[in-house]
């Protein structure tokens, strides 16, 4: 009896895997050209995203924005899919094979592996791809040495402005030598952050320690060995590293050393200063892009990728105190301040 | 249609990882976690010798042989080291992040300028026109089906069929004066080098080598193989090694339903559950026959 239940239950999970499956044929339709009310064609975007992450978050909601300022407008004339791949590149890239069997007429990449898969799964068709938050499109092979777009594909790039960074930091902490930077080894982004910023410390007489980790557990550790062997320690936009920036801090704060972040959020939470990127000003600057490329005024093909117009410093007050750390006026008259 | 296109591909792909993970965990009952490292060990090798300008099907067949040396290294760790099975995987994937960083240069080589199996003079001769969209299929599936084969006759071998005794009866082979731990040693190799293959045709299909590549990649050989052995039991005219082909493109088309219906983010727990169900199925029925006995 249970045998035979059993066996039931076998052709009951085969026949709905084959539900499943003609389901799943069905269900890619081909290209509408869906109009809205007033006739006005409706523009689809797929946006496909690497990870959860504010950052990245802040990317997307810029880039709404952005097309919004341009008149694209989600519910009037623009229809909006987001995907999120989980930081896995098996499934940003079927993200990206979906969107491009579903005809849209744009995609959206956040993130380099994101924007990756979406080139290479766009390549042979005329759909756009247009990126952001890559940090070295020329070393991911989307754009050449002169900032010309690989193919149909371009966006922006979120390259830390790190001149303005060490210089702010001379100007906060005019007595410190050593700057620690945490980073995992498996963010290619990061490795080419810490390599400017060793181009540039010695202009500006620091040297640059590193501790390089794998993964999340490892970040107290190599926090705590750091802390004691710097003066102050400097954030990229490294994903992990970023993540577990309350576990970094608290680890300063015993030692007594202030952390510069790298964008307005790591300010929030904690960091003293950040001459730093605006991730909804980035988005926004890729959205505009966007609707030149959507309402076909430029091809993808024929914009070079764009760097965010000037970095912005940002200070928390309330960390500074803290520290007994005193900004100089010229500093606090240009920042936009945290408290 | 292309949507489809895209998953058999990706199916495929990872159905030759699957046949690695089937002669670990259904022949040698050996949970081995090496694949995690030496999926991306694969596409490592691959990125590695495509940019220096290897052809990229000799970087095939040398993703292979580096991905049979880490699971020779693996078998020596549990059988000569006398370390457990499960943590001499660990210790290998753990190495292998090293490894494959180093063999990489960095954590993410894009190969878009570069020539792999599935841009090249060749195929775009072999292929003109719209049969363009199912260049990348086919090859895949030659792929596919060689290394499948090779492995059937492997099998039918008298190496091969120790290769099988030794998981259900090692005393078997002992019995038949051979050494059962250098059985298990052939049989990881043979694994591993599957899963680096694979390793390698994902990175030259995706043209990108990513260091996280790698991260699940067990569990989806794992899935593959159970969806493939418990569906298709009954139809005792495949063979299991087709099984597993099966059950990893059944695997992907759950994703792909997953990332149209669901978020992504969900997607973990949807698989934990299909596994789960699957499971109950088919130790439900084991546990049945046990009772007649």
């Amino acid at each position: 009896m249970m045998r035979r239940m059993s066996k039931k239950v076998g052709k009951l999970t085969g026949s709905l895997a084959a539900v499943l499956a003609i389901a799943a044929i069905t269900g890619c339709g081909s290209k509408q050209e869906a109009k809205n009310e007033q006739g006005e064609q409706i523009y689809r975007i797929g946006i496909s995203q690497f990870a959860e992450h504010a950052s990245l978050d802040n990317c997307r909601e810029g880039f709404l924005e952005g097309l919004k300022e341009e008149g694209l407008e989600e519910g009037k004339n623009l229809k909006i899919e987001v995907k999120n791949a989980a930081a896995d590149m098996g499934t940003a890239s079927q993200i990206a094979d979906r969107f491009v069997a579903d005809q849209m007429d744009l995609i959206c990449a956040i993130a380099t592996p994101s924007a990756q898969t979406a080139f290479n799964a766009a390549m042979d068709t005329e759909i756009p791809v247009i990126y952001t938050a890559v940090t070295d499109p020329e070393t991911a092979e989307l754009a050449g040495k002169d900032k010309k777009p690989a193919g149909e594909v371009t966006g922006t790039s979120d390259r830390l402005p790190i001149k303005d960074q060490l210089e702010m930091i001379r100007q906060i902490l005019p007595e410190a030598k050593k700057i620690g930077i945490l980073y995992t080894t498996s963010e290619v982004n990061s490795l080419s952050a810490i390599r400017v910023y060793e181009n540039y410390a010695e202009d500006y007489g620091f040297e640059i320690v590193t501790a390089g980790v794998s993964n999340t557990s490892e970040i107290a550790m190599a926090a705590e060995a750091l802390v004691g062997k710097v003066d102050c320690l400097t954030n990229l936009t490294d994903n992990t590293v970023v993540n577990s920036l309350p576990t970094i801090l608290e680890r300063a704060k015993e030692a007594e050393i202030p952390v510069f972040g790298s964008e307005i959020e790591q300010v929030k939470l904690g960091c003293l200063a950040a001459e730093g990127l605006d991730y909804v000003e980035l988005g926004k600057q890729t959205g505009k892009m966007a609707a030149k490329i959507l309402t076909g005024e430029a091809k993808a093909s024929e914009l070079e990728y764009e760097e965010i117009s000037g970095g912005n410093l940002y200070l928390n007050t309330a960390v500074a105190e803290q520290l007994g750390i005193s900004f100089g006026e010229e500093l606090l008259e240009n920042a936009e301040i945290c408290e | 249609m292309s949507l489809i296109i895209t998953t058999m591909e990706q199916g495929l792909i990872y159905g030759i990882l699957a046949l690695g993970v089937y002669i670990t965990y259904k022949i040698l009952d050996f949970p081995d976690l090496t694949v995690d490292g030496s999926f991306p060990l694969g596409g490592a090798v691959g990125a590695a010798l495509i940019t220096k300008g290897m052809s990229p099907f000799l970087a095939l067949l040398l993703a292979f042989l580096a991905g049979a040396l880490a699971g020779m290294l693996t078998g020596l760790i549990h059988v000569k080291g006398k370390v457990r099975d499960l943590l001499a995987g660990i210790i290998m994937m753990t190495a292998l992040w090293t490894v494959n960083l180093r063999i990489a240069g960095t954590s993410n080589v894009p190969l878009f300028s570069q020539k792999t199996i599935f841009k090249n003079d060749l195929i775009d001769r072999m292929f003109p026109g719209t049969l363009r969209n199912y260049a990348t299929l086919a090859l895949i599936f030659v792929i596919a089906v060689g290394a499948k084969l090779l492995l059937d006759l492997y099998l039918g071998t008298k190496s091969g069929f120790l290769l099988r005794a030794a998981g259900d009866n090692d005393k078997l082979v002992t019995s038949l004066a051979k050494d059962a731990g250098n059985v298990k040693i052939i049989g990881l190799a043979i694994a591993n080098g599957l899963v680096a293959l694979a390793g390698c045709v994902f990175c030259q299909e995706e043209r990108v080598f990513e260091i996280s590549m790698g991260t699940g990649a067990m569990v989806i050989g794992l899935a593959s193989v159970i969806i493939g052995t418990s569906l298709f039991r009954k139809l005792s005219f495949l063979k299991t090694t087709t099984t597993v082909f099966f059950g990893a493109v059944i695997y992907k088309l759950c994703v792909g339903i997953a990332i149209k219906n669901f978020e992504p983010r969900d997607m973990k727990l949807i698989t934990a559950v299909l596994f789960l169900v699957i499971l109950l199925i088919s130790t439900e029925r084991k546990r049945k026959v046990k009772g007649n006995a």
